[in-house]
């Protein structure tokens, strides 16, 4: 058990940037999420604590140590590759094995035997221990390599997109038998995956990275409700967050009234949005809303106009694009009992406690109402 | 409903096999020849073809002459290069596949053009060069200049073996607990091994086949492939002689491939193909 | 366009234990959008290759307007592919890899080139018309893809997962953009694909194959609320149906071995389950009602996963080896160890019957369903049951 310190952390592959100036801290025991799209340098941030790959610049400080010199067998990380890079001349019970007989752990045979037969059974191949890894599926295979790392118990576990190569439904029941471990385990652990539930289920703290920066750290909650910059945002939710510019025509001290989307809407603020508003140098901001906060075919002042572009319907949920009345194309997440035909004139509103205001110059989060806490 | 088989395509069928006979009349009545001539008595050489009095004098002469010292020099010279080559080629592949460095792929390819060249190309040159260093007509100097001939074909080879092991696997073991060479040693050896024996044989059927080299660059330190031709004498042409010691010299090697045949096939094509 | 029809198709390659595709009867009426769903192995590519002409048929037969198409050459089939490994030609400019096809078949330089103005603008690509292939990102090709197949203005055009290497945005994107194109070209069109929400969101009615043999062939919102059978049950909806094996027990109640879950049962629901001892028992996730106060009917258990995932919140409840999957409001607060009380909302349970899988159903299902358009029954083929 350790916490991790990455301070500076810079690796450049030739003129490709892998990861800049990344720090991070992870607490002892905390499960800490790397989110990001491909090639945003979340397996180059594995790969520098792991020791596989030595950084550029910047150090990397695991408990009380600075590892920067150590070997990767020294470090007493274990990892599970987005690959499984199983050995392909064993069976289940030797790849297991295999790092207990190393020269750094070296344990008597009947450890070996118990502590291998131990996280079978947790992870269920217990079954499967003569196996040959081609005979394998994938499931049992990913299976495989999370045991081979679990039996070394080390300090931190290193996660490369494990669920990454699963079929839909083997992904979601992993993920929940992967959370209700973690609290059995106990050991701190630094997970990545470019698939924003897993990072919002899973962790503790999500740390955002896109092209090698990390563009913020912190709970799912503030990720998603507060993301730090417009990029940020984007990451999260399926369908994207709704983005659309906004020119203040007039503010009082509790509402306000924007042009966006080719029409006048006005809406309450709080003094708190009011204050930010100021700090503006212009009368522009950037408004962001989620597909499932848009209200549609609501009548009312604040009501909002639009033509029905596409209607797709997907179980419980059915997403539906609205082309705005300026042309700008918004979507809206709907109950997935109703039905909506194409090329229709729609109406629709967004509750001004779901917007997230941007600084349109900066991209960086200005403010918004405070969510209220859900009564039980 | 569905296509039924044409009597195009049935045709077609015949014929493909019938070429592929051919081919194989073609590829191996060399070998029938040289068989058919190593029982031949000389007498009968040029007068008959298929029918004929066969004899084992011509194995006879050739086995009470000095000819198995030749054959055994064969065997040292050949397994001694395959061995220096699997010692310097296996590392030098390895790099070749893992690592970044200027001028990988120039010096890969030079080392692949080693085979492009012609053995009579570069034997003038080398003979000089062997007088000078004084390794003309030695062990030393045959094994050495065989690895023109063994080394690039071996390291080709192992080098797409390398290349389909995910270097996961490489970390993964790091992470273990392991050592480099442990890993190398205990990891990635077993898993080229079938890369390794397809390579070793193929480099062992070269070098044993070698000609030019022990020819211009040996006398007394010589291979079977030469000394074979010593029957063709100045006076009258002993082609059973030279059947016969060609035909021993040509028996460890097909045995040998009949023997690991399966590991040569997965071996030569397992390398080549991709992921 | 035209319809489709596929009567019996089988394919078997020499030397498989099994068909790969079984048997397959299906109608697809002219301007339809159809999708192929299944997981991988279940036969629809082969299906699709089938009626592309890309692999042969084994027996049964392939319509295209009513022409029978078996031993018809692709190129005189009338169908369009967009293909995941139908390459475009790296030296061509896009302009002419769409035009190449038109020029195999005799069409006039003017033609060709009104033709390839006109998908341009259809799918948006006029920029592109003068870029070479490997000018172009990933979404861009597939849209030139998608162009090049429907240049011909084929009667058919088959669609093999054309966004399944997209990033999840232009992903997105990408299935608004073919949802829109089909709204208003109203091309007759069949999609391959192993993504279930790809096909509910796009197909007009979705095939769900498994083994090479037809599951069930109706509406989106059809096989999402009345699956024919466990199959179809557990494969479509994200996240996916929880179920589970029961036992009937004395007074007719369902219990899950070995736990203390017993779901009483009404009338209506005894008529169904009839002589059965065992049935399997499915249940959506937002047809658990998760409370902090036991009712009448409720059913025990402790919270051991919460997921919070912004707009909506998941949480696993474990009763012994069970984990049931369920979702609460956003604004509930709930944390792992949290005892909690389960309520199962009858309309939203699925009997299967534990042998054929086939769901349990009294013809009269429920409330909660949409108004939409009935679709012919008569078209459909019952699946095979195994």
């Amino acid at each position: 058990m350790a916490s991790i310190q990455l301070s500076g952390l810079t690796k450049f592959y030739g003129k490709r940037r892998g990861v800049e100036d990344v720090s991070l801290e992870v607490g002892d025991q905390e499960f800490l999420t790397v989110f990001g799209p491909a090639g945003a340098g979340k397996t180059t941030t594995l790969n520098l604590i792991a020791g596989i790959v030595t950084p550029d610049r910047g150090s990397i400080r695991i408990g009380d140590k600075t590892v920067d010199a150590l070997e990767p067998a020294d470090r007493n990380v274990a990892m599970v590759f987005e690959s499984y890079a199983l050995y392909p001349q064993f069976t289940v019970y030797q790849n297991m094995a295999f790092p207990l007989r190393s020269p750094k752990h070296r344990l008597p045979a009947t450890e070996v035997e118990q502590r291998v037969r131990h996280f079978a059974t947790m992870l269920k191949i217990d079954h499967l221990l003569d196996r040959q890894i081609q005979a394998l599926s994938n499931g049992q295979r990913q299976r495989t390599a999370l045991g081979r790392a679990l039996v070394r118990r080390p300090d931190v576990f290193l996660m490369d997109e494990p669920l990454s190569h699963l079929d839909a439904k083997l992904r979601h029941s992993m993920r929940a038998e992967l959370k209700e471990m973690r609290s059995q385990l106990g050991t701190t652990t630094i997970y990545v995956t470019h698939d924003y539930l897993e990072a919002m289920s899973l962790g503790d703290r999500v740390a955002v990275i896109n092209q090698g920066r990390i563009l913020q750290v912190g709970t799912p909650e503030e990720v998603y409700f507060r993301p730090a910059t417009v990029e940020v945002a984007q990451l999260f939710g399926d369908p994207e967050i709704n983005l659309i510019e906004a020119k203040i025509r007039s503010r009082q001290s509790t509402s306000v009234r924007v042009q966006a989307l080719g029409e006048d809407w006005s809406f309450p603020i709080t003094p708190e949005i009011g204050s930010a508003l100021d700090k503006l140098p212009g009368d522009n901001v950037q408004l962001g809303f989620r597909p499932a906060d848009v209200m549609v075919g609501v009548n009312g002042n604040s009501s909002l106009h639009g033509v029905v572009y596409s209607f797709e319907p997907l179980g419980t949920k059915s997403v539906l694009t609205i082309d705005s009345v300026a042309g700008q194309r918004v979507r809206a997440l709907v109950d997935g009992h109703r039905t909506f035909q194409v090329d229709r004139r729609i109406e629709f509103s967004v509750p001004s406690a779901s917007l997230i205001f941007f600084d349109p110059e900066s991209t960086r989060y200005l403010v918004r109402s405070t969510r209220t806490e859900g009564d039980d | 409903m569905t296509q039924s088989r044409s009597p195009r395509a049935k045709i077609g069928k015949g014929l493909q096999i019938l070429l592929l006979l051919a081919y194989a009349v073609f590829a191996l009545f060399p070998l029938l020849w040289m068989f058919i001539m190593s029982i031949k008595p000389d007498s009968q050489m040029l007068t008959t073809t298929f029918i004929f009095t066969p004899t084992l004098e011509n194995y006879a002469t050739v086995l009470h002459s000095d000819y198995m010292q030749f054959f055994f020099n064969n065997l040292i010279v050949s397994v001694a290069a395959v061995l220096v080559s699997l010692v310097v080629g296996v590392p030098a592949a390895y790099a070749l596949a893992r690592f970044q460095f200027k001028g990988k792929e120039d010096i890969a390819f030079t080392i692949l053009s080693f085979r492009f060249a012609p053995e009579i190309l570069v034997i003038l040159p080398l003979y000089l060069i062997y007088q000078r260093l004084g390794l003309y007509d030695t062990y030393f100097g045959l094994i050495w200049v065989y690895q023109l001939i063994t080394l690039p074909l071996l390291i080709w080879i192992l080098r797409g073996f390398f290349e389909d092991i995910s270097p996961d696997i490489e970390a993964a073991a790091q992470l273990d607990g392991y050592t480099w060479w442990q890993v190398f040693l205990r990891v990635l050896l077993p898993l080229v091994k079938p890369g390794l024996v397809a390579a070793g044989l193929l480099c062992f059927i070269f070098a044993w086949n070698s000609f030019t080299f022990p020819l211009l660059l040996s006398n007394n330190v010589q291979t079977s492939t030469v000394i074979a031709l010593r029957y063709l004498a100045s006076d009258t042409v002993h082609y059973g002689q030279v059947a016969a010691a060609a035909a021993i010299s040509a028996l460890p090697e097909v045995i040998l491939a009949l023997l690991i045949q399966k590991h040569l096939v997965r071996g030569l094509s397992f390398g080549a193909v991709k992921g | 366009m035209a319809e489709l029809t596929l009567k019996t198709l089988t394919k078997v390659y020499t030397q498989a234990q099994s068909p790969a595709v079984d048997q397959l009867n299906l109608a697809v009426r002219d301007g339809e959008f159809i999708a192929l769903l299944g997981p991988s192995g279940c036969g629809k590519s082969t299906t699709l290759r089938m009626v592309a002409g890309l692999e042969s048929v084994t027996s049964g037969e392939i319509r295209i307007g009513n022409k029978l198409v078996n031993d018809l050459h692709p190129k005189d089939r009338g169908v369009g592919l967009a293909f995941e490994n139908y390459a475009l030609y790296p030296p061509l400019k896009v302009r002419d890899n769409l035009a190449f096809n038109l020029r195999a078949h005799g069409l006039g330089a003017k033609e060709i080139n009104r033709r390839v103005d006109e998908i341009a603008r259809t799918l948006q690509i006029q920029e592109l018309l003068d870029l070479k292939p490997a000018a172009l990102s990933s979404g861009q090709k597939q849209r030139v893809n998608m162009a090049r197949a429907m240049v011909r203005r084929p009667s058919v055009l088959l669609l093999d997962e054309p966004l399944s290497h997209l990033d999840a945005r232009l992903r997105v994107e990408l299935r608004t953009e073919i949802k829109r194109l089909h709204a208003e070209q109203r091309f007759t069109t069949i999609i391959v694909t192993h993504d279930q929400l790809e096909a509910m969101a796009l197909a007009d009615r979705i095939a769900v194959m498994n083994e090479g043999v037809l599951e069930q062939f109706d509406t989106p919102l059809e096989v999402f609320n009345h699956p024919a059978n466990e199959f179809v049950a557990g494969f479509l909806g994200e996240p996916p149906m929880n179920i589970f094996r029961t036992v009937v027990a004395d007074a007719g109640r369902l219990v899950i071995p070995d736990t203390d879950f017993a779901l009483p049962t009404t009338p209506a629901v005894k008529k169904l389950i009839g002589s059965r001892k065992e049935l399997k028992l499915g249940i959506r996730p937002w047809g658990i009602r998760v409370s902090q106060t036991q009712t009448d009917g409720s059913v025990p258990g402790v919270i051991v996963v919460v997921e919070d995932l912004g707009d909506e919140t998941r949480v696993g409840v474990r009763y012994s080896e069970v984990l049931i999957m369920s979702s609460i409001p956003v604004t509930r607060r709930y944390r792992p160890g949290l005892p909690v009380f389960l309520n199962f909302n009858e309309e939203d349970l699925n009997l299967f019957d534990p042998t054929t899988g086939e769901r349990l159903s009294d013809g009269s299902d429920g409330s909660s369903q949409p108004a939409h358009e009935t679709v012919g029954k008569n078209e459909i083929q019952a699946p095979v049951t195994r």
